[in-house]
């Protein structure tokens, strides 16, 4: 039997300026960025509005996969990144692992959240 | 003292066993749990599994003759062993049952054919993050904070294996260099194949009752269990930290204790190196930044200050995700009775056990659970 199940990763939507952003929530009683559209606040249980963040961020920390996972091809980079203003995502980077600190920005082209290093 | 008490543990033995059934692995941990504990029959069961197939508790008590009694089964991912046994504890120290039994049981090597397989509903799963590379943003942002070096996450490989020397029932032992630990395969940079635990089959299992003062019986002084936080950049931690940190204060309050510093020896969840160096800081064990300098010069090892998994760890004995929190317990309640042969810590009192379990993404772990326990 096929069946269409939903797709769990942060939503990309293209911002008028053509640059990328999470589509997520922000905690009305808290300020808690949340990368998800998830229907109260993770931190305290607060109400939330739809918000979107990015399309810049810094990278907290990143490695290097280098064994199959599911379907996907090793080696391939992940990383997780502090979205300015915004919530801490997972995304695949270019080939390589760029250092801790590195600033990013999101991509709108591709299914996974995906960065690449900036100036 | 304590109300609640530890009066029989028992394993399998831990390796790949894709050709043994769940029936045989989880008999030859009851059947010497209960040896050990004296054959009086068990009032509940709590079962704690993450990938075994539905209905496996009832499926494999059944075949022992455990029938007729409230079974409970319990998925909290690598926490799920201990799990059963801190609700195991509660049942009898408020008196719903008499004696309990708590039994893990994972068959891992016929659910994956290598690393676990990310789950497919989760958002970081959905995006390629096999559990290792979960460790290795912990071990990357440590190496970038000069909170470790390379040499010192193989040092607890090194360690670990030297320890399951001496443990029999230990998937993998040997005495490896610093050397061969980095040059070993590259799993998720910079965890190299040596620094994660394998896939493991196995079993655990514990029998608790009311403490009586019997002279075999391993008090339990306090237990906690807590599920993570959200974990992000309100943190100032690596992912796993505030976990463990805050369910081992809860613990040692419980315990009466002032600090892990006053337990003996200490099983931890050392799925992977940089899991160890986390967790003894989060633990108090050792203080922030030093949890590698800790394993490097011996602190943590076998006749160091403060003996970290002297079982040889999941690093070692292997990792069947519900069975590892009881085979955690099984060797602190080892240890504190004095039976623990060639890797005992000398003279241990007191005795503590950490499991933490991750995964599911945005949350600073799924489950985590400290237990304390005292020598008879
Ligand atoms: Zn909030």
């Amino acid at each position: 039997m096929q069946v269409t199940v939903a797709d769990p990763r942060p939503r990309i939507v293209v911002a008028p300026d053509g640059t990328g952003r999470v589509a997520g929530v922000r905690c009305q009683a808290c300020a808690e960025p949340v990368a998800y559209p998830w229907p109260a606040c993770p931190e305290c249980g607060g109400p939330v509005v739809a918000a979107e963040f990015g399309p810049d961020g810094v990278v907290w920390s990143a490695t290097v996969v280098r064994i199959p996972v599911a379907d996907r091809t090793p080696p391939y980079a992940l990383a997780y990144v502090d979205l300015d203003d915004g919530p801490r995502v997972l995304a695949h980077l270019d080939d390589v692992a760029p250092a801790v600190g590195a600033r990013v920005r999101l991509r709108t082209d591709t299914p996974d959240p995906h960065v690449e290093v900036i100036g | 003292m304590s109300d609640v008490a530890v009066h029989g543990v028992g394993t399998s033995h831990f390796g790949r066993a894709p050709g043994t059934d769940l029936v045989t692995l989880a008999w030859n941990a009851v059947s010497e749990a209960l040896a050990d504990a004296g054959p009086e029959p068990v009032d509940a069961v709590w079962v704690g599994t993450v990938f075994a197939p539905a209905g496996v508790a009832q499926r494999v008590l059944r075949a022992m003759g455990i029938t007729r009694v409230p079974v409970v089964t319990v998925e909290n991912a690598c926490a799920s062993g201990t799990t059963a046994f801190a609700e195991a504890c509660e049942a009898v120290r408020t008196g719903r049952y008499g004696r309990v039994l708590a039994l893990g049981v994972e068959q891992m090597s016929t659910a994956f054919d290598g690393a676990i397989t990310p789950e497919d509903t989760d958002p970081e799963g959905a995006t390629g993050l096999a559990l290792p590379a979960l460790y290795a943003m912990a071990a990357t942002r440590y190496l970038h904070e000069g909170a470790v070096t390379p040499a010192q996450l193989a040092a607890v490989s090194v360690k670990n294996h030297a320890h399951a020397l001496h443990n029999p029932r230990a998937q993998y032992s040997g005495r490896y260099t610093v050397d061969e630990v980095l040059a070993s395969r590259m799993i998720a940079d910079p965890l190299t194949l040596l620094q994660c635990c394998p896939t493991s089959d196995g079993a655990a299992a514990a029998v608790i009752g009311p403490a009586t003062g019997g002279p075999r019986e391993v008090g339990v002084r306090g237990v906690a269990l807590r599920s993570g936080a959200p974990w992000g950049r309100r943190s100032p931690h690596v992912w796993g930290y505030d976990i463990v940190a805050e369910t081992a204060a809860d613990a040692l309050a419980a315990a009466g204790l002032h600090a892990a510093t006053d337990v003996d020896v200490v099983e931890v969840h050392d799925a992977f190196t940089i899991g160890e160096i986390v967790t003894t800081e989060a633990l108090g064990l050792v203080a922030p930044g030093e949890g590698g300098k800790a394993a490097e010069t011996g602190v943590t090892a076998l006749g160091g200050a403060h003996p970290v998994n002297p079982s040889g760890g999941l690093l070692s004995r292997g990792h069947p995700l519900g069975a590892t929190g009881l085979a955690q317990l099984a060797e602190i309640v080892w240890q504190l009775r004095g039976e623990a042969g060639g890797r005992q810590v000398e003279g241990a009192r007191i005795g503590l056990v950490e499991t933490m379990g991750g995964g599911v993404s945005a949350l600073d772990g799924n489950a985590c659970v400290v237990a304390v326990l005292e020598a008879p």
